[in-house]
């Protein structure tokens, strides 16, 4: 028998052979073989001790409106309304996993909102503001020269 | 289950029957605490009763239900839903002593007292597994569940189950190694 000990296949033996689920034919084979190997013989030993400690805890029984409790909740679910029992559903789902995937998106997404800016934006109001100045330069000069032309009209040996 | 798929209430009830104490049980000792353990197992089995129309019969139903049962305790341990508190001894039912523990004559205060440290060394080094190793244990130990079936609940190969299960006992051999069986005095 190769050494239960040493080979990751074999492990389940150990374990098995001391919670008394090996058949009779495997246990007196690896019992032949604790005989001989000595860390298989005292981690047989140890084993047994803690499976020993482990049937100390028993637990108390289950409460006797286990059931009655359990009828009522399921009337409840069956006669409320499907956000009520989405939010009961959502209750006992695990949302932690999800924050930080969601964390990961809004920092992609904000990075590639600073990375590509929008083209067609409005003008800012400070280029509006400069675009209307030159727009009344140029009404104002096309005035003067309007003006000249009378004035050149009125007087025209000066 | 598949009766109950067909709408045989009776037969949800006789399920209830056979695998309430099993699952309580199994998440009260993933969970260590009573009261958070009796609504999460009824959690269990209302899943169990909201997702019968679309039953499929892939895996055993007890491997289907603590499936559903591990899921929802390890929800609630990453949640941190129960604060862990444990109970203070003389507060706790399961200080009681086992049958098997007491002779035929009721046990002493000496002996009551022993047993209860040696309960609450075996919850703290329950407790102080990770997670998937301490719902590998508790199936193993107590469920008696076959590799595969604990391989099916927890998502992973069979030989991943026993190296789960090999370095949790041997976590449990060095915290609790020192607990002969004659401990009782």
């Amino acid at each position: 028998m190769n050494c239960p000990s040493r080979t990751q296949e074999n492990l389940g033996i150990l374990l098995d052979y001391v919670a008394g689920r090996l058949d009779s034919v495997n246990a007196a084979s690896f019992e032949a073989h604790m005989a001989t190997c000595p860390e298989c013989a005292e981690f047989g030993r140890r084993q047994a001790m803690v499976w020993d400690a482990l049937d100390v805890w028993e637990p108390a029984p289950v409460s006797l409106d286990f059931n009655r409790r359990l009828w009522q909740r399921i009337d409840v679910m069956e006669s409320a309304p499907w956000y009520r029992r989405l939010a009961d559903f959502m209750r006992f789902t695990s949302w932690k996993p999800a924050i930080p995937l969601t964390a990961a998106a809004l920092v992609i997404a904000a990075g590639f909102l600073f990375d590509h800016p929008a083209r067609d934006t409005a003008p800012s109001a400070p280029t509006a503001s400069m675009q209307q100045t030159e727009v009344d330069q140029v009404q104002q000069t096309l005035d003067d020269i309007q003006l000249l032309h009378q004035f050149d009209a009125t007087n025209p040996g000066s | 289950m598949l009766r109950v798929k067909d709408g045989d209430e009776d037969s949800f009830r006789v399920l209830l029957e056979k695998h309430r104490n099993p699952v309580v049980h199994f998440v009260y000792r993933m969970v260590q605490d009573r009261a958070v353990s009796e609504e999460l197992a009824q959690e269990v089995f209302l899943r169990v009763y909201r997702s019968r129309a679309t039953y499929e019969p892939t895996a055993r139903f007890t491997t289907w239900l603590f499936r559903i049962a591990t899921h929802v305790a390890l929800n609630s341990l990453r949640d941190g839903r129960n604060e862990r508190r444990h109970e203070r001894l003389d507060d706790t039912r399961d200080g009681e002593m086992p049958a098997r523990e007491v002779s035929d004559k009721l046990p002493s205060a000496e002996q009551r007292l022993v047993y209860q440290v040696r309960l609450q060394e075996v919850r703290d080094a329950i407790a102080l597994l990770p997670e998937k190793q301490r719902a590998a244990v508790l199936m193993h130990k107590y469920e008696e569940m076959e590799y595969s079936q604990i391989a099916t609940v927890l998502e992973c190969s069979e030989s991943a189950v026993k190296s789960l299960l090999f370095r949790a006992y041997e976590s449990l051999r060095a915290r609790l190694g020192h607990m002969s069986k004659g401990g009782l005095g």
